[in-house]
């Protein structure tokens, strides 16, 4: 018979979707970890065949990841903004809105939070009290900045029709360009060498506390953290949060249950700006104290696509996707000035990971929607 | 047409399917003699549609063979069913909605001509098929799926069958979403499917279309064979008895009208639907506490646009609607369920339950706002799941599982489901709109007993059905929607259902012409 084999191949398939669907959280969990350890053995394979020492690399990989207190310091702070532009990702994923535009919503979080904080540095007293007030006010403007951001094309869609992958890429640009027009034409240290804005004043920015540097603190990742159970909270715990996760999943059904889906379409983009915003403000506080032609940002908000993608979508998962991310990026940076194997090397093991892990999900996604594997009796 | 040297069109001995522990059936055998129309009853989760599965190559039976005219087969997948000539139309269409009518019947099957698709070839072909049995819709086959009604999507997965060539067809609950012309139409359709030498299974769950469209009648129970009878030899009565285990009420129970307050009051309301066709045109009703109004008609007249501009889930054109003396034109569809307005949807697979969410979840679904669910947007999760396990428990459901996803529920477990929710919300207004499609007889009854009781306790209902029975038992009156208006509004203790299926079809009754003229110009009052 000549369906014989496509047939067998679906047998094989069908038990496969079975399992996958079956398979719980923990279950998953497991399958990422392994996933992820069976990528890092064929980037080591690439690496020496390419005629590296393989071994050479995994212990730069290590020692660059985790190594030294320096390491661990600069891990972290890649991991905190993976985990912040991962989980506003995630937030519009779940609700079934495709928000490509975290990293200019990021972009302008962080300039709306540079610059309130120059301007209203001098009308403040110095010293802790006048630091927490102005990162509580920068803060606050950096999150309603990128959430405002998120909102245009969240209305455009809810009210227009517009594809918001389309416009969000697009405001992406639009975001980079004018932000870089500001801080070059506007907003310029005029006692600056390079393009940047003035510098926050000394005391606006997070005490360090267990690793000491300059770039990254512990309460950075402490707020991250709670951000992130807070999102999850939001999303398991509320009406809001149900209509959300409803709408992405069932549209019908949820408009049935009285979500209005152009509304839920807006704030869902608005909650997923402000907390790319919220990164913007936690990068310019804790990490550069300025701001920069954006132009030369490193692409955080496109990285945490992959980031969600590796957490299936789900809040709490990309803090381990943003850790690993984190460390891995943290890795290439050292292995590109330590050794010899060329840094690409390092992004195509990222690529690797997020394929062996992400592939499992979307399977899971795929069989779900083609009905393989469900007992639909 | 059954000839006594051809080997039956399709024997099923000793069929056994399990799931895990589940026996879903247990030593089945079917024989489909040739030319023939073979109903296959049996209530909700009682492996109908397992068995069929299992012919059409779905499901690997554990135990048993399959033989088709007269060679006995093997089926890994339905492409082997369907290279034996073994077709299956199932419950839930299988069509692509934003695809048009023509490209969803060719799918997979596209006649090509130098690698390119050539529709010419298929619309002719097509357009053969449609005027050898009658159908209609080769005038439609350049309309998107998602712009058909439901009896329309099950002509074209018809048609798409008996284009891919089968010979042998099976029809899952083909009756489920059909008005009783339409029916009528599709028996007529397997009667002359038979005359043409097709043979055909359908599974079904109502005794009457049973009795009149089939040949034989097999009945299963709890994955079993209870024995396959002769149509001409048996009775509504006894296969009942066969279905269920025992005896069961089918009488309208006749009933004092209600005095009580205006609940829902509509006045000159217009509705487009989603095409901007005008779906209602211009209809008064009123709805009073402790009274059931039935709406029947043909599908697509506007009911179903009537029910989602009373709802909020469609927003009027003209006209208001007050709810117990309040306007509530103007309202969300979430605030006029807070106002105690409940639904129980036309469509429960995709309005009615998220399909990949667990019952526990689907609990909440139109409960976001409603304590003690959740309160001040906080869900409560323990509470909800507490309303879950009541509305399993209260309403039977099965598997008695408040974490199985909706999607693994048979579909009258689902709609149990779907109305226990829903009178769970406390409300004081019903829409129900086919409660019981899809149900079987057992729930049927508990779905109209606890209708009728709600109705005892003093709420307004309204129920849409294309069954008249259902709407002859349910109702204090009934309202005729033809077109957009209500063509008559009569009472069901005086009304044949012949009288009903001709102001369906849009005539007026002669005798009482001048009577329900002035009642429908009055509006609904009772």
């Amino acid at each position: 018979m000549s369906s014989a084999d496509s047939s067998g191949a679906r047998t094989v398939l069908d038990r496969a979707a079975d399992r996958m669907l079956d398979a719980g959280v923990l279950e998953r969990v497991g399958i990422a970890i392994a996933s992820t350890t069976l990528a890092l053995l064929i980037g080591l394979g690439i690496v020496a065949m390419s005629g590296y020492n393989p071994a050479l690399f995994a212990n730069q990989l290590i020692i660059g990841a985790i190594g030294s207190e320096a390491a661990m310091a600069r891990t972290l702070r890649l991991s905190t903004l993976f985990i912040l532009t991962g989980v506003a990702v995630a937030v519009a994923f779940r609700a079934g809105v495709f928000n490509i535009g975290v990293q200019g919503q990021f972009i302008v979080g962080g300039i709306a939070t540079v610059m309130p904080i120059v301007w209203l540095a001098p009308l403040l007293p110095s010293g802790p009290i006048g630091g927490v007030t102005l990162i509580v006010i920068g803060t606050t403007s950096g999150i309603i900045a990128g959430g405002l951001y998120a909102a245009l094309p969240g209305a455009l869609k809810a009210y227009a029709g517009a594809n918001e992958i389309i416009t969000t890429i697009m405001l992406n640009f639009i975001a980079i360009g004018i932000v870089g027009w500001l801080v070059m034409g506007w907003f310029q240290d005029p006692n600056a060498p390079s393009t940047r804005t003035e510098q926050l004043p000394e005391y606006v920015g997070f005490p360090q506390i267990v690793f000491s540097s300059s770039s990254f603190s512990i309460i950075g990742l402490g707020i991250t953290i709670a951000v992130v159970i807070l999102v999850a909270i939001v999303i398991e715990r509320t009406g809001f949060g149900y209509d959300m996760v409803t709408s992405g999943h069932q549209q019908s059904a949820a408009t049935y249950s009285g979500v209005d889906a152009k509304r839920t379409i807006v704030a869902t983009m608005t909650f997923s700006g402000m907390v790319a915003g919220l990164a913007g403000a936690i990068f310019v506080i804790m990490i550069t104290g300025n701001f920069t032609n954006p132009d030369g940002i490193s692409t955080y908000g496109f990285d945490a696509i992959a980031v969600s993608l590796l957490a299936a979508n789900n809040p709490i998962g990309v803090i381990p996707a943003g850790l690993l991310f984190g460390g891995l990026d943290s890795a290439g940076s050292h292995i590109q000035i330590h050794s010899d194997v060329p840094a690409q090397m390092i992004d195509g093991i990222v690529g690797l990971v997020v394929l062996f892990v992400a592939a499992p999900e979307l399977f899971r996604m795929a069989a779900a929607r083609t009905g393989l594997g469900g007992d639909d009796r | 047409m059954t000839t006594s040297n051809a080997p039956p069109a399709v024997q099923l001995e000793g069929i056994t399917k399990r799931f895990g522990d589940v026996v879903a059936n247990d030593e089945v055998d079917l024989t489909l003699e040739q030319g023939s129309i073979h109903a296959l009853l049996g209530e909700n989760g009682s492996g109908k549609t397992t068995l069929m599965s299992v012919l059409y190559g779905l499901y690997d039976q554990n135990e048993g063979t399959i033989t088709v005219n007269g060679e006995e087969q093997t089926f890994n997948s339905p492409r082997d069913a369907m290279s034996v000539g073994v077709g299956m139309i199932h419950q839930h269409f299988q069509l692509v909605e934003p695809m048009t009518v023509l490209q969803n019947i060719i799918l997979g099957h596209e006649p090509t001509e130098n690698g390119l698709i050539d529709e010419s070839v298929a619309r002719d072909e097509i357009e053969d098929i449609c005027s050898r049995y009658g159908f209609s819709i080769d005038e439609e086959l350049d309309t998107q799926i998602r712009d058909l009604d439901l009896g329309d999507r099950q002509r074209v997965e018809i048609v798409k069958t008996l284009y891919r060539g089968a010979e042998i067809l099976i029809f899952d609950e083909p009756t489920a979403v059909l008005t009783p012309q339409e029916v009528e139409g599709l028996i007529d359709l397997l009667n002359d499917l038979a005359d043409a030498g097709h043979s055909m299974i359908f599974i079904s769950h109502k005794l009457d279309e049973a009795l009149t469209a089939a040949d034989d009648i097999t009945v299963l129970r709890d994955g079993e064979s209870v024995g396959t009878v002769k149509a001409a030899d048996t009775t509504e009565q006894d296969l009942a008895r066969m279905m269920v285990g025992r005896e069961v009420m089918f009488d309208r129970q006749s009933r004092e009208p209600t005095s009580g307050e205006p609940v829902l009051e509509a006045n000159e309301v217009h509705v487009r639907d989603d095409r901007d066709i005008e779906k209602v045109s211009g209809v008064d009703l009123t709805v009073r506490s402790g009274e059931i109004l039935g709406i029947a008609g043909v599908q697509g007249n506007g009911q179903t646009e009537l029910v989602e501009g009373c709802t909020g889930l469609r927003s009027l054109e003209s006209g208001s609607v007050r709810f117990a003396g309040e306007d509530v034109t103007e309202m969300s569809r979430r605030q006029r369920i807070e106002e105690g307005i409940a639904y129980i949807p036309e469509d429960r697979q995709t309005e009615g339950l998220v399909q990949d969410y667990s019952l526990v979840r689907n609990a909440l679904l139109g409960n976001q706002t409603i304590e003690p669910y959740v309160n001040d947007g906080v869900i409560d999760w323990t509470a909800v799941r507490e309303h879950a396990e009541d509305i399993i428990e209260e309403f039977n459901v099965r598997p008695p599982n408040a974490d199985a996803e909706a999607a693994s529920l048979s579909g009258g477990n689902q709609q149990k489901f779907i109305v226990g929710r829903e009178i769970g919300h406390d409300p004081d207004l019903i829409f129900a709109s086919h409660p019981t499609r899809g149900v079987d007889i057992g729930s049927i009854e508990f779905i109209h007993n606890r209708l009728l009781e709600l109705r005892e306790n003093g709420l307004a209902i309204v129920v849409v059905s294309s069954k008249l029975e259902e709407i002859q038992k349910l109702s204090d009156r009934i309202a005729v929607m033809y077109e957009g208006e209500f063509i008559d509004i009569v009472d069901p203790d005086n009304v044949t259902e012949e009288q009903l299926g001709l102001l369906m079809a849009g005539q007026r009754l002669e005798n009482e012409g001048e009577l329900s003229e002035q009642e429908s110009k009055g509006g609904a009052q009772a």
